[in-house]
């Protein structure tokens, strides 16, 4: 057996096997507050420049080593060094060792406290946070000042990094092409290091929680990237099986992705659209590259976060018009904010609830802060003069909250229109179906509006009444569960009696399991996450209808979910067996049983 | 946009134009990074004047903290013997909108 096995969120797939190689363990060096004697002052300055020099030359070299697809990196990367070369930072550290007889480091963080003042004072929070750059600069010179190694340079081969957080500044200087895997303790699926590991196609996982308790600087490590684990220190079998396991993976991924342009159509000619889910408008490329055929939903939370006011309509408008317009004529689908009292700004101090998952959040939020609704609908609205833009609501629990929230849109249109601003009138308005009593009221909601749109990750959550976050009672989390799939079925149902369309945007759509099953509902269309999209056009392509309904008719009559999970199985074994080798989420997930 | 030129200060020559921030963002990093770095070429001591502050346009730090927003008007004093030469860069830059 390995040593340890730890389990992570997988936000890159693949699998790198290496050492491990952990960054940032210095961080928090303790800096040295002297004073040097009259006699001293020439020599600290010259010990000051040299060391500006220092980052300055590493910086220009990792520079040269940016890879086209990460230019906003290297654009950093200039800022950084033009901070470096600035007279405010090295010139005023320099009149500090001489005024006052400071050491080079203890005069270089007067000199960055000062620019922290000047900083403060800026009302453009954009700006503000450029003040985080400055600190990086001089956080690398005080290292070279002091003697620590900054961590990133002692990187010799190719290794697999390892970290309690990874932060922008951090992730523009690794060395990409030595970069075979990351794994962190912090952050999510929007986390930098997910979206630079999505971008150079590297395993990655993060929220590995004891990480550091478990792996040191050179074990010998297995990123998982398709079942979120790491292996430290494998045995010889354990490697060799990964070995196979990745080579066939590679393989596996090449051979897909040149058929993923193609339609999603199974062999006795049923279409289902296959769009994406995304967060940042970066990732469109990703969705096109992936032969995604619109975006599904888009996330619209990542804006607000990680900041102290809100972002104006401008702001977001931006966004969404570069979104709706690179996207066009594919369709793009907003969903309005989904945060709450789990996640958000820091301004909204009510939001210390005891139960957020239930609390205010998602459209209860919304329809509580019109004026910050209002303002999102404003910006999606002008967006869909420029593309082929949808919204939906999220977390509707009834007819009377969708009616609000269709009064704020149609007030939000009424001063588009009034200001003479272009929108697009008929813009279509769907809902999120992912409550229980949303499901079961799904007949009267599908006579409010153009679409559903089932957000299955929360469906079944508030379904089975499990976290699946909660370690104790995430094996109760069952996509195959006989519930979750009637749940489903009632909805398609439902929306095709009132003639709405109906997609499907959860986690579910994006399993190799599932998705015959949710063929054989007749679901409309499936949004993913893009680097998934290859893999499940794949599977779409290589089935037919008939079967899928078949398979559909076998599982409803199923009482328990080990039953459902080995139909499945049998099916997939019989139809896709390539499949079989990495989508092993069923075949570990059984105990639960039932 | 407008241009002034005034020569002579003190037997000195000091350029002076004024301009306007025609680029979206207003004078963020990526714009006030080139014009720092285009700056940092020229021998000339210049200034950017913008709301009675006066700071180097050599600097990052310095352009940055003025954080002017788009369609704020300011003006590039240079003095020295390339400001003529100096001046015109800068000003070209905020003409082409930083090349954004």
């Amino acid at each position: 057996m390995a040593d340890k096995i730890l389990s992570g969120i997988s936000v890159a797939t693949g699998i790198a096997i290496g050492k491990a190689f952990f960054v940032n363990r210095n961080h928090k060096a303790h800096l040295p507050r002297q004073t040097v004697s009259a006699d001293q002052v020439a020599n600290e300055i010259s010990l000051l420049h040299d060391a500006f020099a220092l980052v300055e030359a590493e910086l220009s070299a990792t520079r040269e080593h940016v890879p086209a697809e990460l230019k906003d990196y290297g654009l950093l990367i200039d800022t950084h060094i033009l901070m470096l070369k600035d007279p405010k930072l090295s010139g005023t550290a320099e009149e500090y060792i001489k005024s006052l007889g400071l050491n080079a480091a203890w005069a270089l963080e007067k000199a960055v406290a000062d620019q922290e003042a000047a900083f403060g004072a800026i009302d453009d929070p954009y700006i503000r946070e450029r003040m985080q750059d400055v600190r990086v600069v001089a956080d690398k010179v005080q290292a070279k000042l002091i003697g620590h190694e900054a961590d990133l340079e002692a990187l010799s081969g190719r290794a697999i990094i390892m970290a309690h957080d990874l932060t922008p500044a951090d992730t523009v200087e690794l060395q990409v092409d030595k970069i075979m895997g990351f794994a962190t303790v912090c952050g999510g699926k929007t986390s930098h290091t997910g979206i630079m590991a999505r971008s150079l196609a590297i395993p990655a996982l993060v929220g590995v929680d004891k990480l550091e308790d478990y792996v040191n600087d050179g074990d010998l490590v297995v990123i998982d990237g398709l079942s979120g684990k790491i292996v430290v220190n494998p045995t010889d079998d354990e490697l060799e099986e990964y070995n196979e396991r990745a080579a066939f993976f590679e393989d596996y991924s090449r051979k897909i992705k040149r058929h993923c342009q193609l339609p999603a159509e199974t062999f006795d000619g049923s279409r289902v659209k296959v769009m994406a889910n995304i967060e940042l408008v970066e990732e469109v490329a990703s969705v096109i590259d992936n032969g995604g055929e619109g975006v599904g939903l888009y996330r619209t939370e990542y804006a607000y976060l990680n900041r102290t006011e809100l972002p104006d309509e401008d702001e977001l408008a931006e966004k969404y018009i570069d979104l709706a317009a690179i996207m066009s004529p594919r369709k793009v689908i907003f969903r309005t904010l989904d945060l709450g009292a789990d996640k958000f700004i820091s301004s909204y101090g009510e939001l210390n609830e005891v139960n957020p998952a239930m609390g205010l959040r998602a459209i209860r939020f919304c329809l509580k802060h019109p004026k910050l609704f209002k303002t999102q609908l404003r910006a999606i609205l002008r967006a869909s003069a420029y593309g082929n833009v949808s919204l939906m609501f999220p977390m509707i629990s009834g007819v009377k909250e969708v009616r609000q929230a269709k009064a704020w849109l149609a007030q939000a249109k009424a001063e588009l229109r009034r200001e003479g601003v272009e929108y697009d009138p008929n813009i279509p308005v769907g809902i999120m179906i992912e409550l229980p009593a949303a499901v079961m009221i799904a007949e009267y909601l599908a006579q409010e509006v153009d679409f559903f749109s089932i957000g299955t990750n929360d469906l079944i959550q508030y379904s089975i009444g499990v976290d699946r976050t909660n370690h104790h009672v995430s094996y109760l989390y069952q996509p195959l569960h006989p519930a979750t799939l009637r749940t489903i079925k009632l909805v398609v149902d439902a929306a095709h009696q009132a003639g709405i369309e109906v997609s499907l945007c959860g986690e579910v759509a994006s399993d190799p399991f599932c998705v015959p099953i949710l063929l054989g509902m007749g679901i409309d269309s499936i949004s993913l996450t893009p680097q998934a999209i290859p893999g499940i056009k794949r599977i779409i392509r290589q089935t037919n209808m008939h079967d899928c309904r078949k398979l559909l008719k076998d599982v409803l009559e199923c009482r328990t979910v080990s039953r459902i999970n080995n139909l499945v199985m049998d099916n997939i074994f019989k139809h896709f067996p390539d499949e079989v080798s990495f989508f092993t989420s069923l075949l570990e997930n059984d105990e639960a049983g039932s | 946009m407008n241009t002034n030129n005034q020569t002579n200060s003190d037997g000195g020559n000091v350029q002076s134009r004024l301009v306007i921030v025609a680029n979206e963002h207003g004078l963020h990093a990526r714009p006030a990074g080139k014009l720092a770095q285009q700056a940092q070429a020229f021998e000339a001591d210049i200034l950017l004047v913008y709301d009675e502050q006066e700071v180097d346009a050599k600097s990052i730090l310095d352009v940055l903290t003025l954080a002017a927003g788009p369609g704020e008007k300011l003006e590039i004093r240079a003095s020295g013997s390339d400001a003529e030469q100096a001046a015109d860069a800068l000003q070209t830059l905020f003409a082409n909108k930083f090349e954004e």
